[in-house]
């Protein structure tokens, strides 16, 4: 398109097309596509070193692990892209557990119907869990302290509170929760029904991410502060509710481990912050808000499992994994910054 | 319909701490206008605009749309009382795509249960969002980019033509052709008159005056938080509007 022909168009056109990014380097550059090969790459590797570890009772372990991960790295995954971060959710998990093992045990011991034990925990957890992010929200939102510290806060906090709370030890359950927690899906050896809940919960986050509006909003306000402010978007509102989301799939989390381990334990979580927060960053997601994908946050954080629970099928021994894990955090965030690079060049 | 003003301020005033950035600011504006809003910098041009649309409430004074008092509390308000502003530099949000922007506060939701539910009908708004904005005079090619991959003079573009293309009564531009070409400038200058053209009242804050001499109706010259002058914009020249702006002229 010529110049002149741009000064006489109708309606003017201020906005001069871009060239399209090549095909095979937009494919290259792909964050999804480079963390499904990092992830295909390791269970060939892992599964090439030792045969054991595709059997599904593997399979389910690995699973199991992720579902203990995957709901705070998908609220972090919302608190980061809004700009913000939560680093309370490890405390939060464990005195959301603990409150709930302690709402369970008397009601166990009473043979109440299972079932309705473990309701009654999932809705102390969450609670505790909402109660614990509506208090970041408030600090953040309602005092204006910076998210970091605010939230630094409530992790030592939090805690204090789960040894406090427990005197130390775990909150034994009855047996019973475990015994649940291991059964699977008739003809899928490998998925339990507590992964698949936690599956399920992921999913409709992740929609909720991308395709409705509270998602939209959220990348908004990471992006453009004051725009969406001037948008007339209730800014406030919206960001003290991520941190109240975060709590809540925390104490989920919380409520989950106490079901899967049969106790609320006052160490539940101590690792989940961090741990979180590398599989948001290796999944692609800007520290500095605005931009984040729901599928990388999922790839990170299966790959940083593979990667943990793995170690051992090649005779790592148990104190060098955080060692491991920490070396992939950094490999991948060097693959993540040279994509972007080259994605910009374009 | 003329007699009344779509806008109007009455004895505006606004401080931060010690500092006083409007005093008993008083103008009306009406349909089919556009109005300069010139002076030096601190003069109280952005805090002015930010009164009016919104993000400060006035201390003192009141703000009236077409003739009815108007008290708002957010720039929600302003929005929905038929106000758009496009802010200097800062109206945009870059990691989401041209369409996105354009219904930034306003997103159509599915016409069905997941509409319900908050899930958002994505390629509607991004087809409407290409017609509107070519109705108000801007062409973007395609709406699925995002605009951190646009240059300054096209993001510019979109953000007027989300201002022009959702204002009912009234549209606030700041700076609208800062880091512009002297092109893109005159593009911008056309679509102010075809929104004026449209029936809109614009308030155009610059410190081109040769453009706001050009496109302009009216110029009120701001100094120092007061208005020093409000006049037609045919009794100005670049220099006398200087001396005015400076305080030269007094």
């Amino acid at each position: 398109m010529s110049s002149s022909e741009d000064l006489s168009a109708s309606p003017p056109n201020l906005v001069t097309p871009v060239t399209e990014v090549p095909r095979w380097r937009a494919l290259l550059t792909n964050q999804l596509t480079v963390l499904v090969f990092i992830l295909i790459a390791l269970m060939l590797f892992l599964g090439n070193h030792n045969s054991r570890f595709f059997t599904s009772s593997e399979m389910s372990f690995l699973l199991a692990d992720f579902s203990g991960l995957v709901l705070v790295a998908v609220a972090e995954t919302f608190v980061i892209i809004s700009g913000g971060i939560d680093l309370s959710v490890g405390s939060v998990m464990a005195v959301a557990g603990v409150l709930a093992a302690r709402a369970m045990q008397p009601l166990i011991n009473s043979h109440t119907n299972e079932a309705v034990v473990l309701l009654l925990g999932t809705g102390v957890a969450l609670l505790v869990g909402m109660v614990a992010g509506a208090i970041n929200a408030t600090l953040i939102v309602g005092f204006n302290v910076v998210p970091f510290v605010a939230t630094l806060a409530m992790w030592y906090g939090g805690q204090g509170l789960a040894l406090v709370w427990t005197g130390g030890q775990p909150y034994g359950l009855n047996p019973g929760a475990q015994t649940w927690s291991a059964a699977t899906i008739p003809g899928l050896p490998f998925l339990s029904w507590l992964s698949l809940i936690v599956i399920g919960i992921t999913v409709v986050l992740g929609l909720v991410l991308r395709k409705a509006r509270y998602g939209r909003y959220t990348f908004a306000i990471g992006s453009n502060n004051f725009a969406a402010r001037a948008a007339g978007i209730g800014v406030k509102k919206y960001v003290g509710s991520f941190y109240v989301l975060s709590g809540a799939l925390a104490g989920l989390t919380g409520m989950f481990f106490d079901i899967r381990l049969g106790s609320g334990a006052p160490t539940t979580g101590q690792t989940t912050t961090l741990i979180a927060i590398a599989a948001v960053v290796i999944g692609g997601t800007s520290l500095f808000g605005g931009s984040g994908t729901f599928l990388g946050t999922v790839l990170g954080a299966a790959i940083l499992i593979v990667v943990q629970d793995g170690a051992i099928f090649v005779n790592v021994s148990a104190n060098w994994v955080p060692v491991v894990v920490a070396s992939v955090v950094a490999v991948a965030s060097i693959i993540q910054s040279g994509r972007l690079r080259l994605r910009r060049r374009s | 319909m003329t007699d009344t003003p779509i806008l109007e301020l009455r004895h505006v005033s606004k401080s931060y701490g010690s500092v006083r950035a409007l005093t008993d600011v008083s103008f009306q504006a009406f349909a089919g206008q556009i109005i300069g809003l010139v002076g030096d910098n601190g003069a109280g041009k952005s805090s002015m605009i930010k009164t009016i649309s919104g993000v400060y409430t006035p201390d003192e004074g009141e703000i009236l749309v077409d003739g009815t008092p108007r008290h708002w509390k957010s720039p929600h308000d302003a929005i929905e009382a038929g106000i758009e502003t496009l802010y200097q530099d800062s109206g945009l949000a870059p990691d989401l795509t041209i369409g996105s922007n354009i219904f930034l506060g306003r997103e159509l939701r599915r016409r069905n249960v997941l509409g319900r539910l908050g899930f958002l009908d994505q390629r509607s708004m991004e087809t409407q969002a290409m017609e509107e904005l070519e109705k108000v005079g801007i062409s973007i090619g395609a709406a699925k980019r995002t605009v951190s991959e646009l240059s300054g003079g096209q993001r510019q573009a979109v953000a007027i033509g989300r201002a022009a293309m959702w204002a009912k009564h009234v549209i606030i531009l700041d700076e609208p052709t800062n880091h512009l070409g002297a092109r893109q400038s005159i593009e911008v200058l056309k679509v102010m008159k075809a929104a004026r053209d449209r029936g809109l009242c614009v308030l155009f804050i610059s410190h081109t005056l040769p453009h706001v001499l050009e496109v302009t109706d009216r110029i009120i010259v701001l100094r120092l938080g007061r208005i020093v002058r409000d006049a037609p914009t045919s009794e100005f020249t670049v220099e006398s509007l200087l001396g005015t702006i400076t305080g030269l002229n007094q």
